[in-house]
């Protein structure tokens, strides 16, 4: 390392190289979560390896691909994308696997030129969501075969359809009949300003509640490579539930609405990469307060040996007074917290639908 | 106890008794009973938009506005939800409130009601911050019904959370509003906190493009089958009648912190950064040094967000382990920085990284 006296003459100053390492250093390691933290800092203090490497795979087969985040490889750790991602350094945590790469980004929620851009062109005719992290993405890569799966709010957004969805707030009912009885009063004696007949009806139909039946953005050179639906098949769930050391993770919402604060529409996605497989939940939640719950999933797996993806598509929902009172028998402090966690509404609510798809590379 | 000595502990984030807080909503209703549905102040003034229990933005806000009462605020509402402290938020604005009763305007805001709370986390704050069997919540809900509903700025900028309605033509039809109640799903006071503009890029219309345009000029229904847009005809229309140059309002996320609608006719103000820990988005406030003169103080998100219950053992540690990797400056005593906005600090990033859970997701 160099030293701490000043160079003479030009040329950058060491204390700003010292300085700029530093920050680089800690911001890298500080993306190591708490625990593993302070075994990292252990391993800079002593040369010698840790002693708790059993567990692991002798010679790891992955590679970092972004050098700004905790170098798995060597110490273990998973890599956890930074949480700030904005400043100072991009931050595009990815890795590779075999053939497999796995990349993600994280950033804020688009910024009004965008969102107008988006408004007028790529989603003409629908009222955006509240929020949309439109640059953000996960996307998983086949580099051998040259085909993609990546989940992204636009293609997710592009789904929601343009027509009347059906669904209306709880107290719809109760505000038209009001509006159209005090027209009714008024009509004898018409005040400017007034709403008339023809705007009581809704002029600008799209599906509010963003419901989107998004399964990823597949790209591909090779026309061969297409999934197969077989809905026989399930998810290796055992391998899946194995506390395999976790290599990657990240989560990450995509759009989210609160519905005029009638609820919430959130699409998220996150991901986690073992050493044999990964797996990647989509998630579209939907709560319309007294009205219903749907959430809407698709998983995709990977087995790296194999080369094989598995995906599965898997639609629920229910009316939101019987899932109430479902969850009343158990709890009954804070009733309504349930409905507000997806899982337990995915748990709960009765499936509508269901999809499964594998795809083969050999 | 003394005002003076509440408002010392508020600004350093301590919560007061309960039996404090019950007082404080007392004397703030008997205060604010008095006041008309529309308050007239006048400039300068500095214009608050949603603020979400963000607790460090608000000081933040008063560090870059000015402190109170150097600087007079107005604020459009949105105080609780969804921040980690909206207790905290709301019962120093009600502190600051009755020390300099002419120098703070509070307006209502959708969240200040009893419905909404309950849904999006300040009634789970107040649980868990006064436990099971307190009545804070409904000290402070109650105390909502008596604010105001909207401002009027040197008889000219017409202030309010939402927006217009169809059931308002004029200023008087405000006033004579009942407002001393929970926020109706229905009628003038349901509006005026809920509406938003709407702006239809005319070429953005495609098919049915003469109605659109006509409606969309008009109050329109929502989607969601209750609640209102307004167009720039509705916006005209009410200035003309009423003698106004502008509106302003805040009830909308915008990432650049303002929003400007029908060339200036209409300006959302935002003022919760990096909203919900999670948009990255920027906020702003409105600085009103007259009608035609102000200027829009854009932030970012204060670094002690994520900082308030600091660990300062974890940080010495940290920054021993750093000194220890970096073995040419072992000798010297750790740099001391100011652990409460570097966010290169090992404690700042790690903090923000552990709490993203790493799950087990299946």
């Amino acid at each position: 390392m160099a030293d701490r006296r000043p160079l003479r003459g030009p040329g950058i100053n060491t204390f700003q190289i010292d300085a700029a390492r530093k920050v680089h250093a800690r911001t890298v390691q500080a993306r190591i979560p708490q625990a593993a933290a302070s075994a990292a800092s252990e391993r800079f203090i002593s040369p010698s390896p840790p002693t708790t490497s059993a567990v692991r795979r002798l010679v790891p087969r992955h590679v970092c691909n972004s050098p700004n985040n905790p170098p798995c490889a060597s110490c273990g750790t998973m890599i956890v994308p930074s949480p700030a991602a904005t400043l100072p350094l991009q931050d595009c945590p990815s890795m590779t696997i075999n053939n497999w790469t796995i990349s993600t980004r994280k950033k804020p929620i688009l910024n009004s030129q965008e969102l107008e851009d988006w408004e007028n062109n790529k989603l003409k005719g629908l009222t955006l969501p509240e929020m949309i992290f439109g640059n953000s993405y996960v996307r998983i890569e086949n580099t051998l075969h040259g085909w993609t799966l990546e989940f992204n709010a636009l293609d997710a957004l592009k789904q929601v359809k343009l027509a009347d969805c059906g669904i209306r707030v709880s107290y719809s009912k109760k505000w038209m009949d009001s509006k159209q009885q005090k027209q009714a009063q008024r009509s004898s004696s018409p005040t400017e300003f007034e709403v008339d007949d023809s705007s009581l009806k809704i002029a600008h139909h799209y599906d509010w509640t963003y419901t989107t039946r998004y399964r990823g953005t597949e790209e591909s050179k090779d026309q061969r490579y297409k999934f197969t639906r077989d809905d026989t098949q399930q998810l290796p769930l055992d391998k899946l539930s194995r506390p395999d050391h976790i290599l990657f993770y990240d989560d990450m919402i995509l759009f989210e609405d609160e519905l005029a604060d009638n609820g919430i529409s959130i699409l998220n996605v996150k991901i986690r990469v073992m050493d044999e497989r990964l797996l990647l939940l989509n998630r579209f939640f939907l709560r319309v307060d007294d009205v219903l719950l749907r959430v809407i999933d698709t998983r995709v797996c990977v087995e790296f040996d194999e080369n094989k993806v598995m995906r599965e598509y898997k639609e629920m929902e229910g009316d939101y007074k019987s899932l109430l009172a479902n969850h009343r028998i158990s709890h009954s402090h804070d009733p309504k917290a349930a409905l507000r966690d997806s899982n337990w509404v995915a748990q709960h609510a009765p499936v509508v639908s269901r999809e499964y798809e594998t795809l083969n590379f050999d | 106890m003394e005002l003076d000595k509440c408002l010392e502990l508020l600004y350093r984030g301590q919560l007061l008794p309960e039996v404090t807080v019950r007082a404080l909503c007392f004397k703030l209703k008997e205060m604010l009973v008095r006041e008309s549905n529309v308050v007239h102040i006048s400039t300068p003034v500095t214009v608050v938009g949603d603020i979400h229990g963000q607790f460090h933005d608000l000081m933040e806000i008063f560090h870059i506005g000015g402190p109170a009462p150097d600087t007079n605020y107005l604020f459009l509402g949105d105080y609780v939800d969804r921040g980690l402290y909206s207790v905290e938020t709301i019962i120093l604005l009600v502190a600051l409130k009755l020390r300099y009763p002419r120098r703070i305007h509070l307006l209502r805001g959708n969240h200040e009601s009893r419905q909404i709370t309950q849904s999006y986390g300040f009634y789970t704050e107040c649980l868990n911050k006064y436990g099971d069997g307190s009545k804070v919540w409904h000290h402070l809900t109650d105390l909502f019904d008596y604010l105001v509903l909207c401002c009027i700025i040197d008889d000219e900028l017409f202030c309010v959370h939402g927006g217009l309605s169809p059931n308002v033509q004029t200023i008087d039809q405000i006033k004579i509003i009942d407002r001393f109640r929970e926020i109706p799903h229905d009628g003038a006071m349901a509006d005026l906190v809920w509406s938003d503009p709407e702006e239809l890029n005319t070429d953005s219309i495609g098919h049915r493009e003469e109605f659109y345009r006509e409606s969309s000029q008009q109050f329109q229904v929502s989607p969601r089958g209750a609640g209102y847009t307004f167009g720039r005809c509705v916006v005209e229309k009410f200035l003309h009648t009423n003698d106004m140059s502008r509106i302003y309002r805040a009830h909308q996320l915008c990432n650049e912190g303002y929003q400007v609608y029908f060339d200036g006719l209409v300006t959302t103000v935002w003022s919760a950064p990096n909203y919900c820990y999670r948009c990255g988005n920027k906020a702003s406030i409105l600085e009103l040094y007259s009608t035609n003169e102000f200027y829009f103080n854009v932030f970012e998100e204060a670094p002690e967000n994520k900082l308030l219950n600091d660990n300062v053992n974890l940080l010495v540690t940290n920054s021993k382990a750093i000194a220890d990797y970096f073995d040419d400056n072992v000798s010297e005593p750790p740099q001391q920085e100011n652990a409460e906005t570097d966010i290169f600090s090992d404690a700042y990033q790690a903090r923000s990284a552990s709490s993203r859970r790493v799950e087990y997701f299946l």
